[in-house]
């Protein structure tokens, strides 16, 4: 009979042509020794399925965001931090109406400037200028208000990160094809603290996309206040009507 | 750099595989995403002692591996391969059954519980990860022979548990 770590390893793909002929010849020639390959056979494959039933389950949202986290620390944390892609890609006017909409009310920024980038624009843009404030879009609102991360769809603009400041509000990334920024609540509203130009010109599959802008996380970092929150704190957020 | 969005990304893209591993590791669902995220934490730390150009793949199952050894070390879990009577029975109970997807999965996990660690890392890189013997083998630091006498042991307990009632 054939030793037992040889069968199995015939059994595994692991020998070499030559030994597993002569494996197999015996095994074909053995009924008993036939079975047992069938029976480890199929106990593989159950197994392979059962845990395979794990793969096929959507990732957990804070595992993907201790990613993304790391993301926005380290780019930025980076000497060529330039380099990277959604840096580049930025225009420093860009930058620099990042920061005046996290600074000042954004009655600055209006009309010419706006119009250089993806603002105003379609109604499908998520910021739009209401009496020379940013303000969400309709579609962007809706997002802010009711999107939860761990359960968005593959379209419109898509919630990323919650988190309280640290003046207690609870603030919302957001991502479209055109534009990521954040929002944060403010007397009732969503008020946009911040824009970066998106991932314009990348894989319209966001799964696929390199994920916010760096300069964004770098952002969040400045003013969170503890952890971002998991789906559970999220969802009860929601509830509260993010207060 | 691109290099480091690379990384990024490719470790994302292996999570649904490094839960896969955590769950047949941990057999519990809580442990299973504790486990992954600290590997994820661990190996964005370490990044750097990735050489590129060998597989990611095997880099994060080892790290995981030894975060495993580490957590089941801290917490004194001796009781781990104690199975309750019972649960022993229900392992065995007929796959006529039909049972959902979710169940075969605990089922799974239950015989996994009651193989010693050693034999159940083996089979979980080798029989459900699909890695060879010599791949399992520089991942766990062991000789070849060590891998495979481990697996015989380990796969024939399961077939025990898992297939007793297979025909009939």
């Amino acid at each position: 009979m054939v030793e037992e770590e040889k069968f199995f390893a015939w059994l595994d793909g692991e020998l070499t042509a030559e030994e597993a002929a002569l494996v197999e010849a015996e095994v074909v020639a053995d009924s008993q020794l036939s079975r047992l390959a069938e029976e480890h056979r199929a106990m593989a494959t159950g197994l392979r399925n059962a845990f395979g039933t794990v793969e096929a389950q959507q990732v957990p949202e804070r595992l993907r965001q201790s990613i993304e986290i790391d993301r926005g620390k380290k780019v930025v944390s980076l000497a060529d931090a330039r380099a990277s892609r959604g840096v580049r890609r930025a225009p420093s006017l860009w930058a620099q109406m990042g920061a005046l909409a996290a600074t000042l009310a954004v009655g600055i920024v209006t009309g010419n400037m706006l119009s250089i980038g993806f603002l105003p624009g379609g109604a499908s843009d998520p910021i739009q200028t209401e009496a020379g404030r940013l303000v969400a879009s309709a579609d962007l609102e809706n997002a802010l208000y009711a999107q939860l991360a761990s359960a968005r769809d593959e379209s419109g603009p898509r919630v990323g990160l919650t988190f309280r400041d640290k003046s207690g509000a609870i603030c919302r990334t957001f991502e479209d094809r055109a534009a990521s920024g954040l929002a944060c609540r403010e007397g009732g509203d969503w008020r946009i603290r911040s824009v970066f130009q998106g991932s314009e010109g990348q894989s319209t599959d966001y799964r696929m996309a390199g994920g916010p802008n760096p300069r964004l996380l770098e952002e969040v970092d400045a003013i969170i206040d503890g952890e971002p929150f998991d789906a559970a704190q999220e969802k009860a957020a929601a509830e509260k009507g993010w207060r | 750099m691109e290099s480091s969005q690379a990384f990024e990304r490719d470790l994302s893209q292996l999570l649904p595989r490094l839960r896969r591993f955590a769950h047949a590791l941990s057999r519990n669902p809580a442990d299973a995403d504790d486990l992954t995220q600290g590997t994820v934490e661990r190996a964005l730390r370490s990044r750097e002692q990735w050489e590129p150009g060998t597989r990611l793949d095997s880099w994060l199952y080892r790290i995981m591996r030894n975060l495993w050894i580490d957590t089941v070390r801290s917490r004194g879990r001796r009781e781990i391969h104690e199975a309750p009577e019972d649960e022993a029975q229900t392992v065995g109970s007929d796959p006529r059954d039909a049972l959902d997807a979710s169940l075969e999965l605990q089922r799974a996990m239950a015989a996994m519980e009651r193989l010693p660690d050693e034999q159940r890392e083996v089979v979980s890189l080798i029989l459900i990860e699909g890695f060879g013997y010599r791949e399992a083998s520089e991942m766990l630091g062991l000789p070849i022979g060590t891998v495979s006498s481990r697996l015989v042991r380990g796969r024939t307990a399961l077939l025990g548990m898992l297939s007793g009632a297979a025909d009939g």
